[in-house]
């Protein structure tokens, strides 16, 4: 990394730390991110092509393992203070198996990332990959005092999954929304996709509230190794006169008995698959990465994928929904996220080597999103059995060419850095078992990324209705 | 104002107008009968225009006939009065038992907020019924108005919002339906809910045996054509079961012999054995209410073979459903509690009082007994502002993070029992409590009751389930879920609150007869008629339904053809294309959420979580395969299909054979599949695709018939 790369990442520490007017940070933003990749020479980007990858780690991450303080400064919380709490039941991750990184925003302190996250630790040194931290859903900010004098909105249902997997999917915390913010980001820039052959949104991981806009629907198909050309395929259909008989009536029976919407919606959903059909059904492109064959391996090859074929799509925005699933480690935590933590980072760096290859990295941001983080405090105790209950606030990773990495990013939590103060019942608890108080909100991480997707500031406060409760508009991290 | 037309003809008007098809049925049928008990309720509109009576609620004296008001303000504020008739209303029924909607010239539809229901003074069988437009409609000009009732839509009347006209156009046709102003003729009444008991076809008794097993087969609809569905549900309720015999599968084990592998682990550790278990005993099993119903417990009560993986821990658990199923529900509660397969997915086994697991605790309160928000008696949600709340209103929390922590405290100190054989973890019996790592402080539970100090394990946990079961939430909350699995994914409030007040009391001061809720869901005016028309009415068929439905329809048998011979069950593979792994969801949260909203759409439709464009095509690609092909059984080593799938078509390829038209053949698809309830435009365009078939292949015109009537969301859709 060059000297005026660090630079940089100095001055985007300080920005957020100062939290300027908006209009002013915008525009330095604004500026930061050209200037960046302009730095991020291997990184190409596209003319216009954007897409945005979302990774949705399903049962609530316990991000305090992932990222943790691997530092001994003793004005914020560092290595020991984690250890306090998480070592007696088993749950602490060893100082010495942790894999350092510089944090340029909290004063170049060394964090750690979870030993099995080797591929991102290259990624954040080589600035590819930002960790925006203390993350969660929330309808206004709020602190240990608010929260607990009931005198500012809290998010609907707290803790609950399906409450709060909905919340981060829509960043529409002050109820139950039908609409997720990927969709409405989608709704709001059909302009840009005219021409497109299939739709603006596309999950590997099936029905998503995040993919549903008012009016956007998303395709849904199979990860990998299943080809395009096998994703929307209708069998038994050859070339006789009866077959082409039946299949005209297969799809003339989709244009009557529209007045039931439950049987109006089961056509809609058929219909869908077979407008993409026809422009699916070409061969798959050559991949350059090795992905591996795991779960979240196999979803973003079949993103990458799309993305080699963009151009026959026709297509310049695109957002994709992926879902890494087994993060509910009421037990087990420590064997579940060596599992786990192993295949979401391989699968990142392919993806990630995928994108360089195919000469569009600067033009795909991949990010994580959770129902919730997790209870410092941990549950169980012993090796094999411990883990932590539904928390709320969480760390998320943003990894692509035009990612400012090898930084936090993030509003300041009450110790004046973006990384909360790990003492139960401290400043940043809810109650006594560390279910930390997010700073920043989903919305603010999400707008972020929906203006690098290129969504107008005009748009904004129609996608994210309740940015304006935040300070910032644009953390910045892209 | 019905000058124009006489009294009783003017009715059969009214019931024509949204039901042609029940015309259609009921003359096929020849049944020339008189006025029957009245199902399909009618918008009264102007005399001699489609335009609704409508008059403003805050001036309207409610003297009758009155003049109409033409042209109404789009906001949410504004309250329109407009008359209903051919109504049968129950003791209580009132304005939770309608829904209205308002459909603009660009096809949106906006519901409306019906208010209120009352009968018009000296017009008795004229409701007048007070509807809150919806804002987001705007100056529309005119909309056409319905209301549905017991999932029957009424005719569709005009309203002028803003400004009257605006091109939208009438209905395909619709009449006027012009006040009654004589009392209508009594009716002879049929025996309620026996509807098609002894008639040679009957639409309701084919959607019955939609609604309560796993599909209908021929045998079956004879019999219930002589004992009638009430007679039906008592014997399902004292039917030994399972139909197919439980697996015999050995204790679960960390430590597979190292003499048992390949098809050995499948027979014995995994959860094959159970899955073709449960689609022989869905497809060929009698005790198909139980079995119907159990499966709808599982999909409440979650435990995922996912995390269980061995079959022997998950087996008890099937059965505490099955035991359980038209058991009492505190009963379930309890004996799911201590269940291992349970205990084990949701960690109580390993919760104690120095490392409490907050997660049955959590679980148990959201998913299987009172839910997230207080609920009124018909499972509205109960708000702060209002009741029933309105738009931007907050809805009152059942309980909170403390009441979480009580509960956690309560379920510590579980473990598994003894041993049965030394050196193997108990998965058989209930768990048991171990006194010292309960945590006996004293607890808070659900409206505000808080649990003593040092009581003892089995106290707490009997006195905290107790005030879970007794919370008032529970009746409605369950009933809805199982309403939702049986029969409608959206059903009215009023019909929720028929079922919970039987899950209330019995008839016998009992709380939480299971038994009396399933027959009270299936009895019930909304679950039971020949047709359906409200728009919103019905589900989609979760995948396994959708397979067994077909599979029963066509007397399933293995591939071979053999007369006597039946499916292997080696169903899954087929389902989990579908998105539908059996017994494996991915999460406590089931395969599907029961609030779960048709995007775009916007209709509430659980199962269509698992239909996206991927799995519509493998609906429909299942159709192909067992239509026209078979499921093979597996050769060359590979025995996990041992039988394989094939359906058989002969009855319909002979009535294709006999019959060169295609009529006989899409006569008996209609009764077979659609309950007589198919469109003149589905079956002509059908017809034609079968037409184009040659007359001297019989087959393949029955399998042209059958692929595109079962593979139709018209089908898909169960209403």
């Amino acid at each position: 990394m060059s000297q005026s790369r660090r630079d940089f990442l100095r001055k985007t520490g300080c920005a957020a730390l100062s939290m300027a007017a908006l209009a002013t940070q915008v525009k330095h933003f604004g500026l930061m991110s050209a200037l960046a990749q302009e730095k991020n020479s291997g990184d190409a980007v596209p003319s216009d092509y954007r897409a945005l990858v979302c990774i949705f780690l399903s049962g609530g991450n316990d991000g305090s393992n992932a990222v943790i303080p691997n530092h001994s400064d003793l004005n914020i919380s560092n290595y020991a203070a984690y250890n306090a709490v998480r070592a007696p039941n088993g749950l602490a991750i060893p100082q010495a198996s942790l894999l350092p990184i510089t944090v340029p925003r909290i004063n170049n302190l060394t964090y750690g990332l979870h030993p099995n996250l080797v591929e991102l630790q290259g990624l954040y040194n080589s600035g590819k990959l930002a960790i925006v931290t203390n993350v969660g859903t929330l309808v206004q900010p709020l602190t240990r005092t608010t929260y607990q004098n009931n005198t500012v909105p809290k998010p609907y249902q707290l803790f609950s999954h399906s409450d709060q997997v909905q919340q981060a999917q829509s960043s529409i915390s002050s109820t139950r929304s039908n609409t997720g913010w990927g969709g409405r980001t989608a709704d709001t820039s059909q302009g840009l996709n005219s021409g497109a052959q299939v739709p603006m949104i596309t999950s590997v991981a099936g029905s998503q509230l995040f993919t549903s806009g008012a009016i956007t629907k998303p395709l849904a198909v199979n990860p990998a190794p299943t080809a395009l050309n096998q994703l929307l395929t209708l069998t038994g259909y050859d070339a006789s006169a009866p077959a082409a008989a039946r299949r005209t009536a297969f799809d003339q029976l989709r244009t009557v008995d529209l007045t039931s919407n439950v049987v109006h919606a089961a056509h809609d959903v058929t219909q869908e698959a077979i407008n993409a059909s026809n422009a699916l059904n070409q061969p798959d492109p050559t991949l350059t990465a090795t992905f591996p064959n795991t779960s979240i391996g196999n979803q973003l090859k079949q993103v990458a994928k799309f993305l080699g074929i963009r151009n026959t799509l026709s297509i310049n925005r695109q957002i994709f929904f992926c879902q890494l699933g087994g993060f509910d480690t009421h037990t087990g935590e420590l064997n579940s996220h060596a599992t786990l933590y192993t295949q979401l980072s391989q699968a990142m760096k392919a993806f990630y080597d995928e994108t360089v290859a195919q000469g569009i990295s600067g033009g795909v941001t991949t990010f994580t999103l959770s129902d919730f983080g997790r209870t410092f405090l941990p549950s169980g105790v012993g090796a094999g059995t411990v883990g932590s209950d539904h928390g709320w606030a969480n760390h998320m990773f943003v990894l692509g060419g035009s990612v400012l990495g090898g930084n936090f990013y993030g509003m300041n939590t009450s110790n004046g850095t973006p990384f909360p103060t790990l003492q139960l019942s401290g400043p940043d608890d809810t109650d006594n078992r560390g279910r930390f108080i997010p700073t920043t909100s989903v919305d603010q991480y999400a707008a972020t990324l929906a203006t690098w997707y290129g969504l107008a500031a005009a748009d904004l406060s129609t996608v994210f209705p309740l940015l304006g409760n935040f300070g910032s508009n644009n953390l910045g991290f892209v | 104002m019905s000058k124009n037309f006489p009294d009783g003809l003017s009715l059969r008007l009214f019931r024509c107008v949204g039901v042609c098809l029940l015309i259609i049925v009921s003359s096929a049928l020849g049944a020339a009968q008189s006025r029957t008990r009245p199902d399909t309720p009618v918008l009264i509109s102007e005399d001699g225009s489609t335009r609704a009576l409508s008059v403003n609620p805050y001036r309207w004296r409610g003297k009758f006939p009155t003049p109409s008001q033409t042209v109404w303000t789009s906001s949410d504020e504004t309250r329109v009065t407009l008359f209903l008739t051919n109504l049968d209303l129950m003791k209580g029924e009132g304005a939770n038992a309608f829904r209205a909607d308002a459909e603009d010239a660009n096809g949106r539809q906006f519901p409306l907020t019906v208010e209120s229901l009352t009968p018009v003074n000296k017009y008795e069988w004229i409701y007048a019924t007070v509807v809150r437009l919806n804002g987001q409609i705007g100056d529309a000009g005119d909309v056409l108005v319905r209301v549905t009732w017991r999932g029957m839509a009424t005719n569709r009347v005009r309203l002028a919002l803003g400004h009257p006209g605006g091109g939208i156009k009438d209905d395909e046709g619709a009449t006027p339906t012009a006040a009654p102003l004589v009392p209508p003729k009594p009716y002879q009444d049929a025996e309620p809910n026996q509807l098609g008991f002894g008639a040679q076809f009957s639409g309701d008794r084919m959607r019955f045996m939609e609604q309560a097993t796993f599909g209908p087969t021929a045998d079956l609809d004879l019999r219930l054509r002589r004992i009638g569905i009430y007679v039906y549900m008592g014997e399902q309720f004292d039917l030994p079961y399972p139909g197919i015999a439980y697996p015999v599968l050995p204790p679960q084990t960390t430590q597979i012999p190292g003499t048992c592998t390949g098809d050995c682990i499948r027979d014995n550790y995994s959860m094959y054995p159970l899955q073709r278990w449960f689609f022989q005993d869905a497809v060929y099993g009698k005790a198909q209410l139980r079995r119907r119903v159990a499966w709808a417990l599982s999909q409440i009560f979650v435990v995922s073979g996912v995390d269980t993986q061995q079959p022997s821990q998950y087996l008890p658990y099937l059965q505490v459903l099955d035991r359980n199923a038209f058991g009492n529900y505190r009963t379930l509660l309890g004996e799911i509690t201590l269940n291992t397969a349970m205990g084990n997915y949701l960690d109580m086994v390993r919760s104690t009082k120095t490392n409490p697991n907050e997660n049955y605790a959590r679980e148990v309160l959201q998913l299987f007994s009172v839910g997230l928000v207080k609920l009124n008696p018909d499972g509205t949600p109960q708000c702060l502002e209002h009741n029933p709340c309105q738009a931007g209103d907050t809805q009152i929390p059942t309980y909170d993070q403390n009441v979480v922590n009580g509960f956690t405290k309560v379920f510590t100190g579980w473990n598994f029992a003894p041993p049965q054989i030394p050196g193997i973890t108990n998965y058989i019996d209930p768990m048991t409590l171990v006194p010292a790592n309960h945590d006996t402080t004293s607890k808070l539970l659900l409206d505000g009751v808080t649990l003593p100090a040092n009581q003892t394990g089995a106290q707490d946990l009997n006195a905290a389930l107790d005030n879970i079961f007794n919370n008032p939430s529970v009746g409605p909350f369950i009933s809805r879920q199982l309403i939702q699995h049986l029969v409608t994914s959206d059903p009215t409030p009023a019909y929720v609150g028929r079922v919970a007040a039987v899950f209330n009391n019995n008839g016998y001061g009992v709380r939480g007869d299971l038994k009396a809720v399933v027959r009270a869901i299936l009895a019930d005016p909304e679950a039971r008629g020949d047709v359906k028309t409200d728009p919103n009415y019905g589900y989609l068929r979760e995948p396994a339904l959708f397979v067994t439905n077909i599979l029963r329809q066509f007397n399933a048998r293995a591939a071979s053809g053999a007369a006597g011979s039946q499916s292997d069950g080696y169903l899954d593979p087929q389902t989990i294309a579908m998105s539908q792994d059996v017994f494996r969801p991915p999460s406590v949260f089931n395969y599907y959420p029961p609030d779960y909203i048709v995007p775009v759409s916007g209709i509430k439709g659980p199962e269509f979580y698992l239909m996206n464009t991927s799995t519509a095509l493998k609906r429909t690609n299942f159709g192909n395969t067992i239509v026209f092909n078979t499921i093979p059984a597996t050769t060359g080593g590979n025995t996990n299909a041992p039988f394989g799938t094939s359906l058989d078509l002969s009855e319909m390829q002979a009535l294709a054979a006999a019959d060169a038209s295609g009529v006989q053949l899409m006569d008996a698809l209609n009764r077979k599949l659609m309950h007589g309830s198919m469109s003149a435009q589905m079956r002509s365009i059908i017809t034609t695709a079968v037409l184009a078939a040659p007359s001297s292949n019989p087959l393949l015109r029955a399998r042209t018939a059958i692929y595109l009537v079962a593979t139709s969301s018209q089908y898909q859709v169960q209403r």
